[in-house]
């Protein structure tokens, strides 16, 4: 019963969680964002520079920058920025490839880290609309004009856009990938009610004015998008998504490595809101993101770390019970699994798995939207299986570091 | 009302609607599991008063109703695991589980008495085991000694083991206990009418059956 009272609030909040999603999406202004027609006009299409900051990103960069070049808009209102920040690949020599394309311009810029990468993007354009793009995502060519749109709002001074991962080709890809398309409902119902707290890398685009206004990109602890996605809030404005405008991106292929970015990430949202954008935790002023996005995020990361911790316990228990038990017993006996057939009777109908199980079949059903949404390609059956079943047991990993990371001030490299 | 006030009162509302679903379903599907559990334990109470009556008529040649009986020994130990299943998920304190032991209890000591009366008449030799056991965490053993239990009955088919709550109230339970003397040390076993306690390991308790008992057994695997 204790174990109980520690995991059913836990629960409750997960589904109060997707429900006030699903109730989002249903609303009148989701629905009017889903009505939304991709920019016609070309004559009324603002100019729009796609700014791609590069470290050591030689072997995806020109894809990244292809595929900026083949979006479909006015090719005098559209120019690629690629900032070099201090390679030490052969990033310089293939971005010396576009030297002489008049849609792209080359910048240099000694001074590490991503936020003084975009800031001299930004400096090397005049376009009123700024785009960024992680040198290892691919836009599709309409997504430019899916996303535009969203600046109809004069209030809007960011938009996110629906990422999914680029080719995935193993289990931990395919799980990402269903995780992405997830992000992409979230956004489109978060972006309803202004409760967006990261623009992503990958494709976001931002007001310009503001930008300059706000003081440009600023240090965030490796996350500078999300630095940048809440001083944006903090000063009252809204970030919108654009459901369709897809964004593919490359996806971390081994364990080690998805979880140094996704520490990169979790810590960098506890250094962040914990430290200069904590005024906006619990804040009434602040709407969605101050009193749900925000807390909740602290609690899936608490809740995260406790229900891991007390699967952990569980599970030593069981097994430790189990072995104490069969101990002397024949191994054929006790540890070959019966041929059995089906018996509902012992169907594991406890409450706690009951609202597990809700929990589980809105999840699968939201990124079953998510795709339909965003008209993404490919098949998600391995995403969602996997999603399903091992990001539970990968997803620890990196919330116990981060916490470890932030309790202590440990900092950690990029890559 | 901001949209944001309205959709978490509706989505409020909502998790409500879900969470009571749930625990309805949950309901549901234990007032299920229990019916199951009545439907079982009718038929083997039938099966067992058949059994005994046609004892009864059939006085002088009893013997044709033993295998009757071995049937309806499986069909109680399956009965027993489902009972210790829906035990598990209703909690012990529960009054359906405890009305359902307590008709369980009073099967297994109605087939005892059968087997017993069986093996008198006909010369027979079964091998009986009572099985005492708690749930009220006073028995550190009874889970071991209810798994070996369990090995011996799957592997000896013959092999009758009744398995008895020591603290269900029930007054036919009180008077076997008080006929074979089970005292309150847990695990405890009455294997053909001689009483022991306690549990180490499974080749101590084999030691506690009558020589060559579980050898002349049919074993199943």
């Amino acid at each position: 019963m204790g174990t109980a009272l520690i995991v059913y609030p836990f629960l409750f909040l997960a589904l109060f969680f997707e429900s006030f999603i699903l109730v989002t999406l249903l609303s009148k202004p989701a629905r009017a964002t889903r009505a939304r027609k991709p920019a016609t006009n070309d004559d009324a299409l603002p100019a729009v520079a796609v700014i791609v900051p590069c470290w050591n990103e030689g072997e995806t960069l020109v894809a990244t920058t292809e595929s900026v070049l083949a979006l479909d808009y006015p090719a005098l209102k559209l120019e690629v920025v690629l900032v070099d920040n201090a390679s030490t690949d052969d990033t310089p020599r293939i971005m010396e490839r576009y030297r002489e394309n008049p849609r792209v311009r080359l910048v240099h810029e000694s001074k590490q880290g991503k936020h003084h990468a975009v800031n001299a993007g930004i400096a090397a354009t005049s376009a009123e609309f700024i785009g960024c793009l992680d040198a290892d995502s691919f836009v599709a060519p309409d997504a430019l004009r899916e996303a535009i749109v969203s600046f109809d709002d004069p209030r809007v001074a960011a938009t996110t856009a629906a990422m999914s991962v680029h080719a995935p080709d193993t289990i931990l890809r395919h799980m990402q990938n269903a995780e992405y398309i997830f992000g992409i409902i979230l956004r489109h119902a978060l972006a309803t009610v202004n409760g967006i707290h990261v623009t992503p890398g990958p494709f976001s685009l931002y007001r310009r004015s503001v930008v300059d206004a706000l003081g440009g990109f600023q240090f965030g602890y490796q996350t500078e998008d999300m630095e940048m996605a809440l001083r944006l809030q903090r000063a009252g404005y809204r970030i919108d998504s654009a459901p369709r405008a897809r964004v593919y991106t490359k996806a971390p292929a081994t364990l080690p490595k998805l979880v140094k970015q996704r520490v990169r990430w979790t810590s960098g949202f506890l250094r962040n809101v914990l430290g200069e954008y904590r005024g906006l935790v619990g804040r009434r002023q602040y709407g969605a993101l101050g009193i749900i996005v925000l807390p909740l995020g602290f609690l899936a990361i608490a809740s995260g770390l406790l229900l891991t911790g007390l699967a952990v316990v569980r599970m030593w228990d069981m097994i430790s019970t189990a072995i104490a038990v069969r101990s002397g017993i024949p191994f054929s006996y006790a540890w070959v699994p019966p041929v059995s057939h089906f018996d509902w009777f012992y169907l594991p109908g406890t409450f706690f798995v009951g609202l597990g199980v809700a929990t589980l079949i809105i999840s699968v059903g939201m990124i079953i939207a998510g795709k339909r949404l965003s008209k993404t390609p490919g098949s998600l059956g391995l995403g969602i299986v996997s999603y399903a079943f091992l990001y539970g047991l990968v997803a620890p990993l990196w919330l116990a570091q981060s916490a470890f990371d932030v309790t202590f001030g440990k900092k950690r490299g990029w890559r | 009302m901001s949209l944001t006030l309205r959709n978490a009162l509706i989505a409020l509302g909502v998790t409500i609607a879900l969470i009571a679903t749930v625990a309805y379903a949950v309901q549901y599907l234990n007032q299920q599991r229990v019916a199951d559990l009545t439907a079982i334990e009718d038929q083997i109470s039938i099966d067992t008063l058949s059994l005994d009556t046609q004892f009864s008529l059939l006085e002088a040649a009893p013997c044709a109703n033993a295998a009757s009986s071995t049937d309806l020994t499986g069909a109680l130990a399956d009965l027993g695991d489902r009972l210790a299943y829906a035990e598990g998920q209703l909690g012990s304190e529960n009054a359906q589980v405890l009305r359902l032991k307590e008709q369980y209890s009073l099967l297994e000591i109605r087939d005892y008495l059968v087997t017993k009366q069986l093996a008198a008449a006909c010369g027979t030799h079964p091998v009986t085991v009572l099985y005492f056991y708690s749930n009220a965490g006073d028995c550190a053993d009874c889970a071991k000694a209810g798994y070996a239990l369990s090995y011996l009955r799957d592997t000896y088919p013959k092999l009758r083991v009744y398995s008895f709550d020591y603290n269900l109230s029930l007054g036919a339970l009180s008077t076997l206990i008080s006929l074979d003397h089970v005292q309150n040390t847990l695990p405890a076993f009455v294997i053909n009418g001689k009483a022991s306690y306690g549990f180490t390991d499974l080749a101590t308790l084999e030691k506690q059956f009558p020589k060559g008992s579980l050898a002349t057994t049919t074993a199943a695997k």
